[in-house]
């Protein structure tokens, strides 16, 4: 009754030599080898940042030795003297500023994108993510021009620019959001007698107020490592932290300088991070 | 018949919970067979398939595949093909490649793979839709599909998960038919997860009942109807008439009277309860009650179950009920007299608890219909 | 939920747009402007390629050695991206502490970063120290194979493929890895027609952007650099800086030439990924 089958690719199953240890003996390599990749990989990403540990309250570490040879402040002293404490606020400040901006018009756009029949979409997508295409100090020379005839603040021109470069983060982030977003509960509320706003502000921020938060933490990124727009077109006056970091680190001999602007320049985005829980990811699979 | 796959003695726990998902499952597949493994939800069933897989290691016990110790072999290796409530068709391959996946990945070259897989495609009536994306083709095409790979890797046993669960109805008895058609044509030996009753009568012939990790009948579908070997399964099966009494010489005694056993049975002595389906049980012609056979009862309540109803009748302070066909009319407080025919009399040992089955709806919870 | 008094999608993506516009094409067009002799610092416009002939007999070398240390990076940073895009998505602790360290990377300045890989990697550095090399310490920072700067892209950029990368996989990636072993697929062949094809339109995309980025980016070869060849933003930087009246014109005739190249990378990606048949 049975037909046999089609003439196959394979011969019938046959069980692995002997007892199967064959395989038992090529997976403990399997698994030491992840085990040591992990750990390479691991060496690889925290390698770059040990010189700054080690750096960050050496008052006297001369050239061959490996280790400091005495520890203190000297570092943080000349760290503050060179302005790091203004320079910190304004960071903060620039950072704030084009994440207020670019969150909420990235959150529009993507919506727009998501959602509705936006026209000539491929236009609007092109325009939005081109800036990730575009070299940092190309816009910069010829923005320069254009908004010193337009009489635009140097300070203002700078929170224009650094917005445009996390508008492709924040609409992405965004755009994500929305295309896993289920309009269906925004639909139940209405149903249920929650006017617009009550949608907006009980069901809609809140479904979506972890992707806003990654959004605005990335264009709060772009605005405070920045450093070359800062230089070129906030024109001088506008001292931040890279800033600081990249007159310390181009000179010779004031090492623990560096470490200390770098650790300054690294603590508050760290923290946000750590305060998105971005360590608590979904585990991996999803079969159930 | 050989045995293709033997599960010995199978224990697996989860460190989420203290109850075990597999509670020392014996099952023997025989070769070209369908066994469907029918459980309520939680029952350890998709466990027991990935176990099968490899997929999961089982604590304890042993699963042997002619006559081979799977416990060391990876699952690339193990020769089984799952199917599962999701498609899984790799997007990134069309159709046809998708069926050819697993000759593509023993190294077969890519044209005779493709051929090959043609072959399949055709078996579950896919002919010609080889070169579309896996994004345009329906749920029951992508599952066809699914199946459709799954026999081209010529697995030693085919894995089905709840392969149609996520389908609706009319696709879902079509997808049964397909299913039993490639039986007749390529006869694999098929495990199947299931929680729906009428789907494992449909496409299996044998049945393993699962429940709280524990094996509780492996027979062959009928059988698990007319002659549960438990309390349980006949619960499970969505059986309603318990009768508690005695049994002596073949015959159970009960507040129903005398009611003799089947012959082809030696039941012991002693207390027992009868088990009878209540598809089983008919309702007498009333125009006939000169008749003094039957057992006399009182007509309690009436549900309607679409083409049937379900009369629940009062026989002398037992409770039975009966799936009657539409017809004669019915109306509580009626008089009725119901034949119990001897070969739908099982018994199963234990006395049901007081608060045992009352409705037909506490057994169908626990296993879905499918309707 | 279509009743009259809400926003049109228009004007909803408006802003951004409109924004976005004025500092790609404005950016773009003043420096084409510029670079064209058109914006003067002083005389009367004219239309000259004066510019990009000057500026022409250092362009070679000095557009292939970005594209050299663009290349490297990216090609150094998308394997390893890979890699712990692989072991994150495995799990088990492994994954865990690869997704926390790599995941630390992010939040770091380009700026940050190529200070600590120069105190990590300089004569004087670090490692040179540990070592006790001394002498024998190769010159990575600002030597010739400019070894610290794609030191540090590869570093910086591998953990940005890492998240990309992992985003794509993590949610999908268990039933189809496992449905492909039943199929017969061992580990190498899983990762061949599995994994990487899942994974390549993410990682496509994500070696573009660090591409780009790397070949228009300015602080790190400035600060790991040598003086000299340079690279093309370098160059523009200092063609900028400097005092002369023909030095604006020259730079903005730099920056055109590295934006077309850069967008000519960008739209080669995505006709690239218009032929991956996941991309939609």
């Amino acid at each position: 009754m049975a037909v046999t089958l089609p003439p196959g690719p394979r011969t019938p199953w046959t069980p692995p030599r002997g007892d199967g240890s064959a395989l038992r003996i090529s997976r403990t390599p399997g698994r030491v080898g992840r085990t040591l990749l992990a750990l390479a990989l691991a060496v690889w990403f925290l390698l770059p940042l040990a010189p700054l540990g080690l750096w960050l309250f050496a008052d006297r570490w001369s050239y061959p030795a490996a280790l400091p040879e005495a520890w203190g402040l000297d570092g943080v002293r000349s760290a503050l003297a060179q302005g790091a404490g203004p320079a910190f606020a304004r960071s903060l400040g620039l950072g704030l500023a084009v994440s207020a901006v670019a969150t909420p018009l990235g959150a529009l756009a993507a919506r727009a994108l998501a959602y509705h029949r936006v026209p000539f979409p491929a236009a609007v997508n092109a325009v939005l993510f081109a800036p990730l295409a575009l070299p940092a100090f190309a816009a910069a020379f010829g923005l320069n021009v254009l908004l010193l005839r337009l009489q635009v603040p140097p300070l203002a021109g700078v929170i224009l620019i650094l917005s445009v470069y996390a508008l492709p983060y924040t609409t992405y982030t965004m755009r994500v959001a929305y295309g896993s977003h289920d309009l269906g509960f925004e639909e139940e509320a209405r149903t249920l007698g929650a006017t617009r706003w009550q949608v907006l502000a009980r069901v809609h921020l809140p479904l979506l107020a972890p992707a806003l938060a990654r959004s605005a933490f990335l264009a709060f990124l772009i605005g405070w490592s920045d450093y070359l727009i800062t230089l070129l077109v906030g024109g001088g006056a506008f001292i931040t932290v890279p800033m600081l970091v990249a007159s310390a680190a181009s000179g010779t001999g004031n090492d623990s300088v560096v470490a200390v602007l770098s650790v300054t320049a690294v603590l508050p985005p760290l923290i946000l991070l750590l305060g998105l829980g971005f360590f608590a990811r979904k585990p991996p699979g999803g079969l159930s | 018949m050989s045995n293709d796959l033997v599960i010995d003695g199978l224990s697996k726990s989860f460190s989420s919970s203290s109850a075990p998902v597999l509670n020392n499952v014996n099952l023997a597949l025989e070769s070209g067979s369908c066994t469907a493994v029918l459980g309520p939800s939680g029952s350890g069933k998709s466990t027991l398939l990935r176990a099968v897989a490899g997929l999961e290691a089982p604590d304890a016990g042993r699963i042997v595949l002619h006559g081979t110790d799977l416990a060391r072999v990876s699952p690339e290796h193990r020769g089984m093909a799952m199917v599962s409530q999701r498609p899984l068709l790799f997007p990134h391959l069309n159709v046809l490649d998708n069926v050819a996946f697993a000759a593509t990945v023993r190294g077969v070259r890519r044209r005779a793979a493709r051929t090959d897989a043609a072959h399949f495609l055709d078996l579950v009536q896919l002919e010609g839709y080889g070169r579309r994306p896996v994004t345009a083709i329906s749920g029951g095409q992508a599952q066809r599909v699914a199946i459709a790979r799954a026999l081209a890797a010529r697995p030693a046993i085919l894995l089905l998960d709840e392969p149609f669960s996520a389908l609706d109805p009319q696709l879902r008895s079509t997808m049964h038919e397909l299913l039993v058609q490639l039986r007749e044509r390529l006869a694999p030996t098929i495990l199947m997860v299931t929680h729906d009753r009428e789907e494992a009568a449909a496409v299996a012939d044998r049945v393993a009942l699962l429940s709280r990790g524990r094996l509780l009948q492996h027979d062959r579908v009928d059988l698990l109807y007319s002659r549960p070997v438990s309390l349980e399964v006949h619960r499970l099966m969505g059986g309603t008439n318990e009768i508690t009494g005695t049994v002596r010489d073949g015959v159970h005694y009960s507040a129903l009277g005398d009611l003799g056993l089947p012959a082809d049975t030696g039941w012991p002595d002693g207390p027992g309860v009868l088990v009878i389906r209540q598809e089983s049980i008919s309702i007498q012609d009333n125009t006939r009650s000169s008749a003094e056979y039957g057992v006399p009862g009182i007509v309690t309540d009436i549900r309607v179950l679409g083409p049937r109803r379900l009369v629940t009748v009062d026989a002398s302070g037992i409770r039975l009920q009966t799936e009657a066909p539409w017809g004669r009319p019915l109306g509580a407080g009626d008089a009725v007299r119901l034949t119990i025919p001897v070969s739908a009399r099982a018994l199963v040992p234990g006395q049901p608890d007081p608060g045992g089955p009352t409705t037909a709806d506490t057994a169908t919870a626990v296993i879905s219909t499918g309707r | 939920m279509s009743s009259g008094r809400r926003l049109p999608p228009w004007l909803m993506a408006a802003p951004a747009v409109l924004m976005a516009s004025f500092v790609v094409l404005g950016g773009l067009l003043t420096a084409a402007a510029q670079s064209l002799g058109l914006l003067p610092l002083a005389g009367s416009p004219s239309l000259t390629l004066e510019a990009y002939t000057t500026v022409a007999p250092d362009l070679p070398s000095a557009v292939g050695l970005s594209l050299a240390i663009a290349s490297a990076s990216t090609i150094a940073a998308s394997a390893v991206g890979f890699m712990a895009a692989l072991i994150i998505v495995q799990g088990r602790w492994c994954g865990r502490v690869v997704a926390a360290v790599s995941t630390l990377t992010i939040p770091f300045p380009h700026i940050v970063g190529a200070a600590s890989v120069g105190l990590l990697l300089s004569d004087s550095g670090v490692l040179s120290r540990l070592t006790g090399a001394g002498e024998a310490w190769p010159q990575l920072v600002g030597g010739p194979w400019w070894f610290a700067v794609i030191a540090d892209y590869s570093w910086k950029e591998s953990a940005f493929i890492a998240l990309v990368v992992t985003g794509a996989l993590i949610t999908r990636s268990t039933g189809y890895d496992e449905t492909a072993a039943l199929l017969g697929a061992g580990r190498l062949r899983r990762l061949r027609h599995v994994l990487l094809p899942l994974s390549l339109p993410a990682l496509t995309v994500s070696a573009t952007i660090v591409f780009v980025y790397t070949f228009g980016s300015y602080e790190v070869a400035w600060l790991l650099g040598r003086p000299s060849p340079e690279p093309l933003p370098v160059m523009a930087l200092r063609v900028f800086s400097s005092a002369s009246l023909t030095s604006r014109p020259e730079a903005a005739a730099l920056a055109v030439v590295t934006a077309i190249v850069s967008f000519g990378a960008a739209f080669a990606a995505f006709a690239l990924l218009r032929r991956i048949p996941l991309w939609r």
